[in-house]
């Protein structure tokens, strides 16, 4: 055998390994991708008749640019005003991105996140539960605004059904080491997030979110986006981000470098060195 | 040279079909244009979410050890790609090509390690803005 061939075989081998791991229950994917059905099955209802939102939702390719909460407006602009422009700058320039230092991220960032969530239903509550073990709970028990919430990173939310719509309305924000999407955008106590969750099948869930913010943006402005559901042995799994943080000491400031197509990251970066010669086989 | 493309090809499928995703940008603590090999004698593992790091003894040119921190994917996404924490033992000489931090400390984001056994794997968190990132994620 020639030692083409064999290198060739390790690849197919390396590839099949990675399908039969890429399918065990103990290796599932963080991400779907969405294959949109003919014939799709209708979303489950709960007793009380509502569509029950409950499942595990993962992301999918079709979110772009991920993680930037301007992805639906003409040319990723956000209407900053003077103050949001300077918070912005602060953002980039002064602060270190506080989900990587175990901070909550808070709404609207987890709808932005790349990674999935598990809703859990219940008739006068709704349990959204992330990564990092953080959850929000949603009253849906016909309850108000309290006069002067205690700011949160998730907000004081309250959850009413209107239609097959459960909308969750959010006030009460920190102000302080929080990032609204994943490129460092702002935002500040002035916060007012309302989401419109709908499942249109079985297999998607689908949030519309207005997003008010007169201190640091001159006009409301939304943000949509679909999850696909998880496989029935697929759920949340155990994510310590301050177990072994170590990068937190190396972190800059800011996400560094931000694309033309609103992504993070360098736009050319230099290749990596070539592969190191293999080894010479042992002599006989 | 085809050989080791044929390699690289099925690393490349393993990351497509098996991403995770990263807490935080690449760029927001490793420099794109600093790419950096360094071969070492693997000295500790710390096989955690969301991240895996290793730790590398590199020997300078005055034969002084130098100590490197290696940060990788998280456990799961490595496991699906082969990477298995049993590939890593102490005492090992590995391979490991990546991007040093910006701060200039002795870290490096492992984006492809050549195991003691000649394996090629790729260590990237997938979906952190990296480089080869575009093609592992997708969600952010």
């Amino acid at each position: 055998m020639t030692n083409n061939l064999r290198v060739r075989m390790l690849a197919t081998v390396i590839t099949l390994g990675a399908s039969l791991f890429s399918t065990g229950a103990g290796a599932q994917e963080l991400t779907a991708v969405d294959n949109k059905s003919a014939k799709p099955r209708p979303a489950p209802r709960t007793a009380d008749g509502h569509p029950d939102l409950s499942g595990y939702w993962k992301g999918t390719r079709d979110t772009v640019p991920g993680g930037n909460i301007a992805k639906d407006l003409p040319g990723l602009k956000l209407p900053l005003t003077p103050a949001g422009e300077a918070a912005l700058q602060h953002n980039l320039t002064a602060t270190i991105d506080p989900e990587a230092l175990c901070i909550i991220g808070g709404i609207p960032r987890h709808n932005a996140s790349g990674l999935p969530f598990e809703v859990l239903q219940g008739s006068k509550k709704v349990a959204f539960l992330y990564f990092y073990s953080y959850y929000r709970l949603i009253p849906t028990d016909g309850r108000k605004h309290t006069e002067d919430p205690d700011p949160s990173f998730f907000g004081e939310e309250v959850g009413k059904w209107e239609g097959d719509a459960l909308v969750v309305d959010s006030i009460g924000f920190k102000d302080e080491k929080v990032w609204i999407d994943e490129n460092a955008n702002p935002h500040s106590d002035a916060l007012h997030v309302v989401e419109r969750w709908t499942r249109p099948d079985m297999d998607h869930i689908h949030v519309h979110t207005t997003i008010e913010d007169l201190k640091f943006y001159t006009r409301p402005f939304t943000y949509e986006r679909t999850w696909v559901l998880g496989k029935p042995d697929e759920q949340l799994q155990e994510y310590s981000c301050s177990e072994n943080n170590v990068d937190r000491e190396h972190l800059g400031f800011g996400p560094g470098p931000i694309r033309p197509d609103g992504t993070r990251g360098y736009l050319n970066p230099a290749p990596l060195p070539p592969l190191p010669a293999p080894a010479a086989p042992p002599k006989k | 040279m085809k050989a080791r493309l044929a390699i690289l090809v099925a690393v490349s499928a393993l990351t497509a079909a098996a991403p995770a995703l990263a807490h935080h940008s690449f760029a927001a603590e490793f420099d794109g244009q600093k790419p950096f090999r360094i071969t070492g004698s693997l000295v500790k593992v710390e096989w955690t979410n969301p991240h895996i790091y290793f730790y590398v003894d590199v020997k300078d040119e005055s034969g002084a050890i130098v100590k490197w921190t290696l940060s990788a994917g998280s456990p799961g996404a490595l496991s699906r790609r082969g990477f298995k924490k049993g590939d890593l033992k102490f005492g090992d000489t590995i391979v490991v090509d990546g991007y040093l931090a910006r701060d200039g400390s002795h870290t490096m984001d492992a984006r492809r390690v050549t195991l003691a056994d000649g394996r090629v794997v790729s260590g990237a968190s997938a979906g952190d803005g990296g480089p080869g990132a575009e093609t592992q994620v997708p969600a952010r």
